[in-house]
């Protein structure tokens, strides 16, 4: 037994739920249009972007600088590409990390609410606030140069889409009249 | 009932998919000036352009050191050159700092006898963009033309302090670190002609 029913209870708290549920998934389309502008939909792009180029290597310097020179067509010069290099990272990190928690948070709230098993309720909310953390944990790893972690990412995005949808579905249900809540998708 | 329950239904359906995949939000860039329009712009002239890249040697990180304090994270430095009937007409090169608020990027052109003849910033952050706005509009690059190897860029400050708040004044000064270092490399490692 959750802490309330959705379903049982006042108008007013059904329609923050929904309304949240519903400016929260507004806000996802331009986060899924930022994504897709700055860094990219595919791991390769995703690890370009967070992945540091090779540094300086002292070691195998040699003594002298060496330059070649060669003819530019500005017409074929590609656009500077997006990176987020470790300063970048951190302040994204301190900023998004909280408001993931927040949202995670909120929707426990609503998650609360929905009568599920307490198993699958439990599931829900650790996948809400997992796949926030896992997300910046995968970006982290490819600032360590791990690229391939770049799955890590998408596969933490396409999680909390999932939590998302899960979320609303369930919410759409309670709140419409002559529904059972007593199910889970 | 079922009208709006299948609008609610399309609704998040839509909502969803935007929201599939979305995730890592980076900070975004925003680009003031693109790299091809700032060399176009600023090589007045130019009839060819080459692009000049140089590995680092260890005499040139010791030189650039020894000069400015800092060590470049990328060991190839571009610098653009352009050209007007085998003759030079200048050389550009962008040169960026990183900031906890973003990186900041600034354009330089450097003429044929080795000045700048123009600075520009041309890369910034959603969150740093009002604040170099707002340095750049003291007329704060302006002040870095005709700088030439040897001379303080930091002097250029001296027409900003006062007037400025923090984080614009913050932005002012990170510009002027960025020209330094971009005064450096010119001097250090752009040598010869350009052919």
């Amino acid at each position: 037994m959750g802490l309330y029913s959705l379903r049982q209870a006042n108008r007013s708290v059904k329609l923050g739920a929904v309304l949240f549920l519903l400016v929260l998934g507004y806000a996802y389309l331009f986060a899924f249009l930022m994504v897709k502008t700055w860094s990219g939909l595919t791991p390769t792009k995703v690890a370009a972007t967070y992945v540091p180029a090779p540094g300086m290597d002292e070691m195998h310097m040699a003594t002298e600088s060496h330059a070649t020179t060669k003819p530019l067509d500005l017409g074929q010069m590609p656009d500077m590409k997006h990176t987020v290099d470790t300063n970048t990272l951190v302040q994204d990190s301190h900023i998004h990390l909280m408001i993931y928690a927040i949202v995670a948070g909120l929707l426990t709230l609503i998650i609360l609410g929905l009568d599920w098993p307490a198993w699958w309720r439990d599931t829900v909310i650790v996948a809400a606030f997992a796949t926030g953390a896992l997300d910046f944990a995968g970006q982290w790893l490819m600032n360590f140069g791990l690229g391939g972690f770049a799955w890590l990412t998408l596969a933490s995005g396409w999680g909390m889409s999932l939590v998302y949808l899960i979320v609303l579905y369930s919410t759409v249900r309670a709140v419409l009249p002559g529904r059972s809540t007593g199910g889970y998708p | 009932m079922n009208i709006v329950r299948r609008l609610g239904a399309a609704a998040g359906l839509a909502l969803a998919v935007a929201a599939l995949g979305a995730a890592a939000h980076p900070s975004p860039k925003v680009v003031l000036v693109k790299h091809t329009d700032f060399i176009r712009q600023t090589l007045t002239g130019a009839t060819q352009y080459l692009v000049r890249t140089v590995d680092i040697g260890k005499q040139d990180l010791a030189a650039i050191r020894q000069k400015s304090n800092f060590t470049p994270e990328d060991p190839d430095v571009e610098f653009y050159l352009g050209q007007a009937g085998g003759a030079p007409v200048g050389v550009v090169l962008f040169h960026q700092v990183d900031t906890p608020h973003g990186p900041i990027e600034v354009g330089l052109t450097f003429g044929p006898d080795g000045a700048i003849s123009r600075a520009m910033v041309t890369t910034a952050t959603v969150e740093t963009k009002p604040w170099v706005q707002e340095a750049v509009g003291t007329g704060l690059m302006s002040r870095f033309t005709g700088l030439r190897a040897g001379d303080d860029p930091r002097k250029a400050l001296a027409g900003v302090d006062g007037k400025l708040g923090g984080m614009p004044q913050y932005m002012a000064e990170l510009i002027t670190t960025a020209v330094a270092r971009g005064m450096v490399l010119y001097s250090t490692l752009y040598k010869g002609s350009a052919t």
